[in-house]
């Protein structure tokens, strides 16, 4: 049986460092991947199909919400949240009508958990 | 220079920024795990020198560390976190814990503040943005070092009227202090005065 993967897509390194943190603590043993952008997100599920996504909205090249989307066509499997600075209700909107969770930074235990355990949370 | 904006319109705006830098301010809190605690915002039409004595007398006339980011809706503007150089790396000290070496926590200094002024001021920007029933665009952020001058990077300094709107807010435990500022030309003033007075209206007739 193959390890549970996550993909980190953050163009902070600070913020994936501090996501990758939370998620070894809690979910030791997943394999972890990151990203620093929705293209190199985009190119990496080529070789590693996520279980899980986190995704950051305000990045430079393509912004999340299009990354989530493309990335929800490629990988209708995978379970993807929003996680985000940006909490203005149009972006908690877009993500509920894209059928992704959505998070806000900083990141909560609580919500990362109903996320890993296969919810949509919403913080 | 307060006649550009009514009284009335200033009070709003304050109380409208009171509640999205709390929203800032309990972000900041949840991150370093700390009591954060603010001042009243105050807000004063100054021109660009003036507004630059503000942040060098606020951080002890030395060099400060702020994130900015640009934001673009009826209105624009620049929004600011700044801290006193010296304590840039307490803070960050305080986000990242005990999980990163030392000498790994000064290379990671500057990203470090830039996600901490994400994560700020986004917050303050997306809860104006939420209250007001607005959209607000706002860019990548970017990082500055330098005196006030530098800092709020004024494209014609001896023209110019900026609205600034400064918070003062403190980390007790940790001794660092920190400031938010917003920085609008005249027109995007008025603009956001218009903005905030429709919110009252609205929020007045029970809509």
């Amino acid at each position: 049986m193959t390890n549970t993967i996550i993909m980190l897509v953050d163009d902070s390194r600070v913020a994936r460092m501090m996501t990758r943190a939370a998620i070894e603590r809690l979910r030791p043993g997943w394999d972890i991947i990151e990203a620093a952008s929705g293209e190199e997100a985009l190119t990496a599920i080529a070789l590693d199909r996520p279980d899980f996504v986190l995704m950051d909205v305000n990045m430079p090249g393509i912004d999340g919400l299009e990354a989530a989307r493309r990335l929800r066509e490629r990988c209708p499997r995978a379970i993807v949240s929003l996680l985000t600075a940006n909490i203005q209700d149009p972006i908690r909107h877009k993500a509920a009508e894209l059928g992704i969770g959505f998070m806000s930074k900083p990141l909560k235990d609580e919500a990362l958990l109903d996320f890993l355990d296969g919810g949509h949370a919403t913080s | 220079m307060t006649e550009a904006i009514g009284d009335i319109e200033r009070d709003a705006i304050t109380e409208i920024l009171n509640v999205a830098i709390g929203q800032a301010a309990a972000s900041l809190s949840q991150l370093i795990e700390d009591e954060v605690t603010l001042s009243v915002p105050f807000v004063e039409f100054l021109n660009p020198a003036l507004a630059a004595l503000r942040i060098d007398q606020a951080t002890g006339r030395t060099d400060s560390v702020a994130v900015r980011q640009r934001f673009t809706s009826a209105f624009s503007g620049d929004i600011l976190l700044i801290f006193p150089e010296s304590k840039s790396l307490d803070l960050v000290r305080s986000m990242m814990g005990d999980s990163v070496p030392l000498d790994s926590l000064t290379e990671l200094e500057q990203e470090a503040l830039l996600e901490v002024g994400n994560i700020i001021l986004n917050a303050c920007l997306g809860s104006l943005a939420n209250q007001l029933g607005i959209s607000i665009e706002s860019s990548l952020p970017s990082y500055v070092r330098g005196r006030g001058t530098r800092i709020l990077d004024a494209k014609h300094p001896d023209t110019e009227l900026v609205m600034f709107l400064q918070v003062d807010f403190s980390l007790a435990a940790k001794g660092v202090q920190g400031y938010l500022a917003f920085v609008m030309d005249i027109d995007s003033a008025r603009g956001f005065s218009g903005a905030v007075a429709a919110y009252v209206a609205r929020s007045m007739a029970g809509e």
